[in-house]
């Protein structure tokens, strides 16, 4: 039995191999007398503000909870794949987070999935929370009334245009379109004036993503008096005339060739040519994007700019027709979530308090561009003064909109992706768009809930 | 006097023709599959990098001076090197062991299994990703380099036991047989004779895995939680994502680095082979 | 080749009672268990890593398993709902038919007779030429792929490479990855792949007896007739096995049409593991995205198959 043995034994030996890396697997199990806070957060290239903040509170709260160790776990992703990591720690109590970055926009889905901590009870307890302000307070709720998150920030979305392509084109300054002709017959100017420069640019297809709505169709869609979603029956709303006219205008800008070649705005990363070499260059008349633009452009951003504080204004998105508020513009932002299989849900809430003070928010929202959430914060002067158009992209809060994240919002938004792309690209028209739009959404939520007001 | 003194005779001009023919051809060939690689160079020595293929005005090592750092870089590349190298050696040695009874005992099961094996080929493996989650959470081998050795040799053995089988099929029984007279066992005549033989065949094997365990980016992404266990095809991914359109230079330049490891192992092992690296052997059906 | 014929190792003729020798027999189960314990550790492997989560996977795909939303933290058996929706899926056709059209193309015409051809030219070609080419065909598989896909990109975008070569002699290229996605993946991945028949050809081609080939020739056979009538046919094992496989790692490209094309613009270049990935992951829907998975398998499977049967009246 020699020859069996020492088979048996080089088998033994491979097999054992398998089971010793269960065995000796990693993974930090804290167990014994400490505890330890998991942090779940993304990190970037471009976006490194929040693991600066919470490397510096991780000592801070370290020595003020003696015992408890911070865990930071930055997932260097894009946002798809953050959500999709973050998502599968979620699963389970060993991998899941005690306190994570949470987008609005799938806040709650994920409440739904019972991921987040219900911590109305915390917030009770937390003499800060009176400093929030009331968009704030809602944007972490859910659907029960609850408070799942706090906010980070908020941003809005307005629109950004070049003093001198402007100037150039006669247009008078400082611009501020009423009405949606008025976008129209500025782009007509500078085109005729500048050929070379791209007169008005709005995102639209699948390439840019979420930003394809919340930086483009949105702002068209919500100043037609029409919306997305029936909050008040909790149904999708299909065959609206104002989703039309919102393709209509799109299809008007790519087809008079004011905005960028339909082939550009299909790629994902036409964004960065808006920012890293369009508005630099003087190549761009106007486009619609987000507040958290001078991110990009100020010292120690990705494409640095210094001159931006003279080139650029800011003016608001009109509605249609210029119809009361006179403005549109959408809101999203990121919170902070405390996971709902959390071992110690106070301890984890105190991290989040201490991630949110006053101190903190004010540099995070000066670090990162972000619309400031607390009214303490928003009148501090170092605040105010962080870049000139603060306070421009602070008033577009009065006529913000939020979006209706529901569960199947993100499979609604595609749709609604797809529908700019048909457009724009001319492969259907208007009304094909929308028909093949409102069959989707019937397709995806179900006959039942939809509505046509 | 054979027949090949009698036709093929060197000089006869058709020959020469043909020869020259093919060598043009081939030229063109090699050509077209170079230009796509010499932007890749040239623009990591541009710092002014286009899409286009052009040559820099001033030839620079900027572009790889802005990411060589270790975080970035060189982290990064000895994760992946760990991962690969781990994964590549387990393989080897588990479709070595596998394919030895496939090869020279005929049973039953053999064919079985190794069609059932086949279609594991075909598996796209960001569908299994899911329950693989959650299987290492039971097993708690999350963040474990060891443990994701052992998924990524596992998604690799079906392939490598087919063409380490094929291979092993190639080399001839009557070696082991004179061993077996000997009194040696089946595993020492395999350590001993067999494998020597099969060194060009698992050299192949090995470089198959490795190359492919060098790029994987899901699997890492998914089972590794640490950012210090992450290997460059992560942080590469994430690279693209950021930079895309507008630093080209460096992303060549990140690209080169990471390229080179693969590149230079390819060339040691075919060198080590005597300059032939060839699938002689590995596909018979 | 197989051991059928041959001596058997020592586990069956040395020092064992009994008579040994070819054909089959009754073993004892001590014996057949030593002789298939080396199989093991893969066997092992395979079961744990790569069956289970097979298994896993496919009873997914009857529920709505989901990463977010209500069906994550309870997920429901739907039965066949995924597949129903699947195949009412406007996608789905398009995505099935784009995939068969990438395998076709890029694999069993490109890669399979670019390789056939570059190891035929190669036995007429200079040792030197052949070792560039080689080398330079391989460089390109040997790439990870990432840097694959990107170096593509570059060479296929409108201000790329391609275009620039094209506008050298007199003509505007127009933008290859918006206007013909599927073409600019197709030879990416042609590009990207040759090496493997390439490699697999020239061994097969090494072993074609030169007796043979010369035979023909002194009968008259020219070079055509050669390669039809006697070449081919004696590496038909190779090339059926070499089709199989390229065809099944063909399925699963994903990176390369990711990074070029992310399946657009539209769906104009989805094949299935865009639009699986598409659906686990960016929308979360894990049991769709694992039931468009489970299609791709049974595809891979069919072509198998295809395969298999082409293969089977070469073996003795």
């Amino acid at each position: 039995m020699h020859r069996n043995a020492k088979l048996a034994l080089s088998v033994l030996a491979a097999t054992s191999m398998v089971a010793l890396a269960g065995c000796t697997a990693a993974g930090g199990n804290a167990d014994g007398d400490s505890q330890s806070l998991k942090i779940v957060y993304q990190k970037t290239d471009s976006f490194t503000a929040l693991d600066e903040l919470f490397t510096k509170i991780k000592p801070e709260f370290e020595a003020a909870n003696p015992g408890v160790t911070v865990e930071l776990e930055p997932i260097q992703a894009n946002d798809d794949d953050y959500s999709t990591k973050l998502a599968l720690s979620q699963k389970s109590a060993e991998t899941a987070p005690d306190v994570f970055y949470e987008d609005t926009f799938r806040l709650r889905s994920d409440i739904d999935a019972g991921y987040l901590l219900n911590i109305d009870d915390q917030l009770a307890d937390w003499d800060e929370w009176g400093q929030f302000n009331e968009g704030a307070k809602a944007a972490g709720m859910g659907d029960d009334g609850s408070v799942y998150a706090v906010p980070l920030g908020t941003d809005t979305r307005g629109i950004w245009y070049s003093k001198p392509v402007f100037a150039a084109a006669g247009i008078e300054l400082p611009w501020q379109p009423e009405t949606w002709d008025d976008i129209l017959t500025a782009a007509r100017a500078i085109q005729d004036t500048q050929p070379d420069v791209v007169p008005f640019n709005m995102y639209a297809g699948k390439g840019t993503g979420e930003g394809t709505v919340m930086q483009s169709f949105y702002e068209l869609l919500y100043g037609t008096g029409d919306t997305l979603y029936n909050e008040d029956d909790q149904k999708w709303v299909v065959e609206s005339q104002g989703f039309k006219d919102s393709l209509e205008f799109l299809q008007t800008l790519y087809t008079e060739k004011l905005a960028l070649d339909p082939s550009e705005a299909l790629d994902p990363n036409v964004w960065k040519k808006v920012f890293g070499e369009l508005f630099p260059q003087g190549k761009l008349g106007g486009t619609v994007e987000g507040s958290y633009t001078p991110s990009f452009w100020q010292t120690g951003g990705s494409y640095e700019w210094p001159a931006y504080t003279e080139d650029m204004a800011v003016a608001t998105f009109p509605t249609q027709n210029g119809e009361e508020p006179g403005g549109v513009s959408m809101s999203g932002g990121w919170t902070l979530a405390v996971g709902a299989k959390t071992a110690d849900a106070d301890l984890a809430f105190d991290f989040l308090a201490l991630a949110v003070s006053q101190e903190n928010a004010l540099w995070y929202a000066i670090n990162n561009s972000q619309i400031a959430v607390r009214t303490d914060v928003a009148s501090e002067p170092t605040y105010l003064a962080a870049n000139p158009f603060v306070a421009d992209v602070t008033e577009l809060v009065d006529v913000t909109h939020y979006r209706p994240a529901t569960s199947d919002y993100s499979k609604i938004s595609a749709e609604v992706q797809a529908a700019t792309e048909a457009v724009i690209t001319g492969q259907m028209s208007v009304n094909e768009a929308a028909a093949a739009y409102d069959t989707a959404v019937e397709g995806i939520v179900g006959a039942d809930k939809v509505t046509t007001k | 006097m054979t027949v090949s003194a009698l036709v093929t005779s060197v000089a006869s001009p058709r020959k020469a023709t043909a020869a020259i023919l093919a060598n043009a051809v081939l030229i063109v060939i090699a050509l077209c599959f170079l230009l796509p690689l010499a932007w890749l160079v040239l623009a990591s020595l541009d710092v002014k990098a286009t899409y286009q293929t052009q040559i820099p005005e001033q030839l620079s090592l900027d572009n790889f001076a802005a990411v060589f750092n270790p975080e970035l870089t060189f982290l990064p590349l000895w994760n992946s090197l760990l991962l690969s190298g781990g994964a590549a050696v387990v393989t080897v040695l588990a479709s070595v062991l596998a394919a030895y009874p496939l090869s020279r005992y005929a049973m039953r099961f053999n064919k079985p299994f190794m069609y059932g094996v086949l279609f594991g080929t075909c598996l796209p493996i960001t569908a299994i990703m899911v329950p693989v989650y959650s299987l290492f959470v039971r097993l708690n081998l999350l963040d474990s380099i060891p443990a994701t050795i052992f998924f990524m040799a596992a998604t690799s053995l079906p392939m490598a036991i087919w063409m380490t089988k094929n291979f092993m099929d190639s080399v001839p029984v009557s070696l082991e047989e004179a061993a077996w007279v000997d009194g040696a066992s089946a595993m020492n005549a395999l350590r001993r004779i067999v494998v020597p033989l099969m060194r060009p065949g698992l050299s192949v094997v090995f470089i198959f895995v490795f190359i492919q365990a060098w790029g994987n980016f899901f699997v890492p992404f998914v089972l590794l939680l640490s950012p210090s266990k992450q290997p460059a095809a992560v942080s590469i991914y994430s690279f693209f994502g950021q930079y895309g359109a507008i630093a080209y230079g460096q992303l060549a330049a990140f690209s080169v680095l990471y390229s080179v490891p693969v590149i230079l192992l390819y060339v040691l092992v075919s060198r080590g082979m005597g300059g032939s690296f060839t699938m002689s052997g590995a596909i018979k059906g | 080749m197989s051991a059928d014929t041959v001596s058997r190792p020592p586990s069956e003729v040395v020092g064992r009672p009994g008579p040994s020798g070819p054909g089959p027999r009754r073993r004892p189960r001590g014996r057949t268990l030593t002789r298939v314990l080396p199989l093991a550790p893969a066997v092992v492997l395979l079961a744990i890593f790569l069956l289970g989560p097979v298994i896993w996977s496919f009873y997914g795909s009857f529920t709505d398993a989901a990463l977010t939303g209500a069906s994550a933290q309870d997920p429901q058996w739907v039965g066949l709902d995924n597949y129903l929706t699947l195949f009412k899926d406007p996608v789905f056709p398009l995505s099935l038919w784009l995939t068969f059209v990438f395998v076709v193309a890029s694999a069993i015409v490109g890669q399979n007779f670019l390789g056939l051809g570059i190891a035929l030219l190669m036995n007429r070609a200079s040792k030197v030429v052949s070792a560039v080419v080689g080398t330079a065909v391989v460089a390109a598989w040997v790439l990870p792929e990432i840097v694959a896909a990107f170096v593509a990109y570059a060479y296929f975008s409108e201000d790329g490479t391609l275009n620039q070569v094209l506008a050298a002699a007199g003509m505007t290229g127009p933008n290859w990855l918006y206007s013909f996605p599927m073409l600019s993946i197709i030879l990416a991945n042609a590009w990207r792949g040759t090496a493997f028949s390439m490699m697999v050809y020239r061994a097969a081609l090494n072993d074609v007896p030169v007796e043979v080939t010369e035979a023909a020739m002194i009968d008259g056979a020219d070079g055509i007739k050669r390669l039809t009538w006697i070449t081919i046919p004696m590496i038909k094992n190779s090339i059926a096995t070499n089709l199989m496989l390229i065809t099944l790692q063909t399925l699963s490209v994903f990176t390369l049409i990711w990074v070029m094309t992310a399946g657009g613009p539209g769906n104009q270049s989805t094949t299935l593991p865009i639009m699986a990935f598409q659906e686990a992951f960016k929308f979360g829907d894990i049991g769709y995205g694992t039931a468009i998975a489970t299609v791709m398998l049974l595809i891979g499977a069919a072509f198998s198959l295809v395969y298999i049967r082409a293969l089977r009246p070469e073996k003795a």
